[in-house]
């Protein structure tokens, strides 16, 4: 894949997203017609990603789990004022994270973290713990904790607009332009936040990186 | 803490690890009975008043329009309108003194043979009409169609403000519909005990206020009236008369004995009388 590519990645939505937008919007119109319990195939649809999304940026199961759930309700409470401009995830995704932003800046000085485990069905996940750990060591569980709670570190050592835009492209996958939309700024704000996030990473997280 | 695979490693890549943080299985029981029970006391639970008005600031921060700018543009308008209601009041007696009154009285009065103009025309000629009223307001006593006199105005305002629909004014338009009111005999202007004008009113007033034509005291002879009380024992037939002249005098004091007040104050007794 050349430059210009990945740019353009980057940078527009995918088709897959488009048809999924064209599909929650299906959905959304029968929600708005009073079929509530339409609401719910959305709940189990994206549950797990604003989940991700609000855990990764508090870095609070508990706190996640609660503000996931409240960003549903506001989005049922105020579905009928959906008009289908942007897509209903890009429209989920800014609730869950204003939600997010606002708890986070409320509990400013509240620093507790509880960590989810880490599933090492994901091959890509175990993958990398194997590269970083020796397959059979004992101490494979315990350095992968360690690692969470480094990584947890460094994503809270960033400013709440570079945590999340981290948390928006390099975990939950969104383009720029998705994270634009969803985060009310420009694209240029966008890659600026994000370049300056993954240099205070790298530089936190230094020791696991083997050249 | 085994490191011989020398694959390069970054950022991304460990980032990558938290995709793989994912919560038990048995979360997602409590997760859905959870956001169920929010889901139904959302629906149950009744919102707020100002919360139908919240997508007005919600419509003003998408569109980045700040509040004091649209704060700014409503003072601006208020102020335009302000200045521009201000200049109109102040111009329009200049614009009445400097028209010639002939023309005027010829925009207040066109010929009787001219057709009535239909709505659309009253629409397009509503620039003028400002400068018509007060026209044909200076021009009243000499253009006849107006209303002034009370003893012609029941008849000929009506035929009159048909004529000049042109340059009819809203309360000439008012005038006409009460005249017409007043026509019908089934409206309330036309019942007797209505009065339509000061003439009416005076001449009812005056057949009220008639002098008799004897007055009664002229006609009482009181020797006469003496002697027939005198023989109204003796006499059968002014017996019912002197009976009532009796029970009315009875019945006038006892009026003025229960209208007494009686109070006393230690050694003095206060009487007072009620009218």
């Amino acid at each position: 894949m050349n430059a210009s590519k990945t740019l353009e990645k980057t940078l527009v939505a995918s088709p897959e997203r488009m048809v999924e937008a064209d599909a929650d919007l299906a959905v959304v119109r029968k929600v708005q017609a009073g079929d509530v319990a339409a609401f719910d195939r959305l709940i189990l649809k994206y549950r797990e990603r604003v989940l991700g999304i609000v855990y990764n940026m508090t870095s609070n199961r508990e706190d996640a789990a609660d503000l996931a759930q409240d960003a549903f309700i506001k989005a049922f409470q105020s579905i009928h004022r959906f008009q289908g401009q942007a897509s209903f995830f890009t429209w989920l995704y800014r609730i869950a994270v204003n939600s997010t932003l606002s708890h986070l800046r409320k509990n400013r000085l509240r620093s507790f973290f509880s960590l989810e485990s880490v599933r090492e069905d994901d091959p890509v996940s175990r993958e990398l713990i194997d590269a970083l750990t020796d397959k059979t060591g004992a101490g494979r569980d315990a350095f992968v904790r360690e690692l969470q709670e480094k990584l947890n570190d460094a994503m809270q050592k960033l400013s709440i607009n570079h945590r999340t835009v981290v948390t928006l492209f390099e975990i939950d996958g969104l383009s720029h332009q998705e994270i634009a939309e969803v985060m009310e700024c420009s694209v240029g704000t966008v890659r600026s936040r994000l370049h300056y996030a993954k240099q205070l990473l790298q530089a936190e997280l230094q020791p696991y990186l083997l050249k | 803490m085994k490191r011989d695979t020398e694959r390069k490693i970054t950022v991304e890549d460990l980032l990558r690890l938290k995709r793989a943080e994912r919560p038990q299985d048995d979360f997602w029981a409590t997760f859905e009975a959870e956001i169920r029970s929010k889901q139904l006391s959302a629906i149950v639970s009744r919102r707020p008043w100002w919360d139908r008005f919240s997508w007005i600031l919600a419509a003003v921060s998408r569109r980045q329009l700040s509040l004091g700018s649209a704060a700014a543009v409503a003072l601006a308008f208020a102020g335009y309108r302000y200045v521009g209601a201000h200049q109109e009041a102040v111009a329009a007696p200049q614009a009445v003194a400097a028209k010639p009154v002939a023309a005027a009285v010829a925009v207040a009065a066109p010929t009787p043979a001219a057709p009535a103009p239909a709505a659309p025309q009253l629409v397009r000629a509503a620039a003028p009409r400002e400068d018509a009223e007060l026209a044909a307001e200076e021009a009243a006593p000499a253009a006849g169609p107006v209303v002034i006199s009370t003893a012609s105005h029941i008849t000929q305002a009506p035929a009159a403000a048909a004529a000049d629909g042109a340059t009819r004014a809203p309360f000439a338009d008012g005038i006409a519909i009460t005249l017409a009111d007043f026509r019908e005999p089934s409206s309330d202007f036309a019942r007797p005990a209505v009065f339509g004008s000061d003439r009416e009113f005076e001449t009812s007033m005056a057949t009220a206020h008639q002098p008799l034509s004897q007055e009664p005291l002229a006609t009482m002879d009181p020797a006469a009236e003496r002697r027939a009380r005198l023989l109204a024992p003796a006499l059968g037939t002014t017996r019912a008369v002197v009976s009532d002249w009796m029970r009315q005098r009875a019945s006038s004091d006892e009026r003025m004995y229960e209208s007494m007040d009686r109070g006393s104050n230690d050694d003095r007794m206060l009487v007072g009388f009620r009218f």
